[in-house]
């Protein structure tokens, strides 16, 4: 095994694994070069603390490095930042060795220990502000949850200001070099982790952000790729900007956007796009667009979504299913964050006509809010169902402008 | 029946006695987020500024669900543990934090 310059501090030893032949993390994730499974030993007077582990197949490198740093029966804390096995991996076999250590989780992370370790062990949960000393050490816990596991917390050591920040400012990046002023170029990793990994939860990021404010931070130790310690504000800063607000100039305005996602064979469900699209652009405050799904790539797929405050979805029924496209568009889903977005569907059909309901349900699962029930229309539609595609649009663009919604169950 | 309002999407609705607030929540379409549905996980946690009276008791199960997210819980309630137990009165619901 190469020497690895450990030390991030005088107290603080990287202890971590290297993946160089990873390619694909998670399921969704691709990765050039493969990655690290970061993990931290903090030394105090009165002990040493161990910051998460690494995945099960890489226990070795782990261990070694850790007999450099410590004997077991030094260990008075093992913290676990989120049970994710990527991190996990190796705590049972560290608990065996060092029976004596306390092991520290997140209060959401309790439900889930058994469900992961299958066995009964002893911990202790905490939440933001409760402290642990070393000695001369003191580290205090900060819960930072949904980023990305609910369990998720940081942790701060305030003697030599590092944060330790979990999963947050990772990146798949594998370069023994360790530290972002020695390593390659990593950016694209940072944002493409951030991408894949943080988007969906944008407010819990702006919510931890305001969490690491109230400290001072000279290193920030994350759990995946290089240790960020050139200036580690910038990398705080670019989480921000990426969580924060709108793209474009329509929502800096503070106009609210509708989009109009539709498909159509013989343009009976573009008619009915082009009603609801005139009428929801009919409310003040509002900007609705259509888009034909037959031309839209993925990733445009994935920022218009985001950028939506409503989303309203068009597809004719054909074999008793909505197309595909629609589909595939909803599949984007996971990749943003839905802090409460409106939903809403349509289509022309035939004789059945299932398609908009079913787009609908799949909608209340990906957690849309669905005030209006699904608008359908026999074939071509005619004056008066035009005029109903245009009450729809604007009933649709109304609640997203705020307008309270009554009901009776 | 009571007045549930989910502040956080503009929804004022008739609840009627005995109807959860996850049912209430998934009918109406408020974006109150749900994982396991059985007051496990704790996503449904949210925040009861009014009427809290007006619904049912916090079990011992729910209680201890809560302690392990936050320390101060007089106004936490897990949506899917929940129901209305009273005629009239307004219950307000907002899960922003
Ligand atoms: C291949 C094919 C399969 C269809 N399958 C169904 C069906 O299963 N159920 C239904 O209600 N309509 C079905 N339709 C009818 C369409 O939904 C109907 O023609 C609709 O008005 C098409 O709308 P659009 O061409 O404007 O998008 C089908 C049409 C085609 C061409
Ligand atoms: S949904 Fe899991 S606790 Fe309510
Ligand atoms: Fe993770
Ligand atoms: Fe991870």
């Amino acid at each position: 095994m190469p020497g690895v310059q450990a030390a991030l501090s005088p107290s603080v030893h990287f202890i971590g694994a290297f993946d160089p032949m990873i390619r694909t993390f998670d399921i969704i994730m691709k990765t050039a070069n493969g990655s690290s499974y970061n993990s931290y030993i903090v030394r105090g007077s009165e002990g040493v603390c161990i910051m998460d582990t690494v995945k099960k197949q890489f226990a070795d490198q782990f261990f070694e490095r850790l007999e450099k740093q410590c004997s077991y029966d030094e260990i008075k804390f093992i913290v676990l930042h989120h049970l994710e096995p990527d991190h996990s991996g190796a705590l049972l076999d560290l608990m065996e060795r060092a029976p004596q250590a306390k092991l520290i989780i997140s209060g959401r992370a309790v439900m889930m220990l058994k469900a992961l370790v299958k066995s009964e062990i002893e911990y202790e949960a905490v939440s933001t502000g409760k402290t642990i000393s070393l000695g001369d050490k003191t580290i205090t816990f900060l819960s930072t949850p949904f980023l990305h596991w609910p369990d998720t917390m940081s942790s701060y050591l305030h003697e030599e200001k590092i944060l330790f920040s979990g999963d947050v400012f990772g990146s798949h990046y594998y370069d023994e070099r360790l530290y972002d002023d020695e390593v390659g170029d990593f950016s694209y990793a940072f944002r493409y982790y951030y991408e894949h990994i943080m988007r969906p939860f944008k407010p819990y990021v702006l919510q931890a952000l305001k969490l690491y404010k109230k400290y001072e931070i000279d290193v920030i130790a994350p759990l995946h790729g290089p240790i960020l310690r050139m200036d580690p504000q910038s990398y705080i800063d670019k989480y921000e900007k990426w969580s924060t607000g709108a793209k474009y100039k329509k929502s800096i305005a503070g106009r609210k956007i509708v989009s109009v996602f539709y498909m159509s064979s013989y343009d009976n469900t573009l008619a009915m796009a082009e009603k609801i699209t005139e009428g929801a652009d009919a409310v003040d405050g509002i900007v609705a667009s259509m888009y034909d799904l037959a031309s839209l790539e993925e990733q445009n797929m994935i920022d218009l979504l985001e950028e939506s405050n409503a989303v309203i979805l068009g597809s004719p029924t054909i074999n008793g299913d909505a197309v595909k496209p629609a589909w595939d568009l909803l599949a984007c889903m996971p990749y943003l964050e839905n802090s409460s977005k409106i939903g809403a569907t349509f289509g022309s059909f035939g004789w059945t006509g299932e398609a908009p309901d079913m787009l609908q349900d799949r909608m209340r699962w990906l957690k849309f809010r669905l005030p209006v029930d699904p608008l359908k229309i026999k074939l071509i539609p005619n004056d008066q169902e035009l005029m109903q595609s245009f009450n729809f649009g604007r009933e649709v663009a109304e609640i997203t402008m705020g307008k309270m919604v009554e009901m009776e169950l | 029946m009571a007045i549930v309002v989910f502040k956080d999407d503009n929804i004022r609705v008739k609840v009627p006695v005995g109807m959860s607030l996850r049912q209430a929540a998934m009918k109406t379409g408020a974006s109150i987020v749900f994982g396991c549905r059985v007051g496990d996980c704790t996503e449904c946690a949210s925040h009861v500024s009014e009427g809290m009276i007006l619904l049912s008791d916090k079990t011992e199960k729910e209680l201890k669900a809560l302690e392990m997210i936050e320390s101060d819980i007089a106004d936490l309630r897990l949506m899917c543990q929940c129901t209305v137990r009273c005629e009239e009165g307004e219950i307000v619901i907002s899960q922003q934090f």
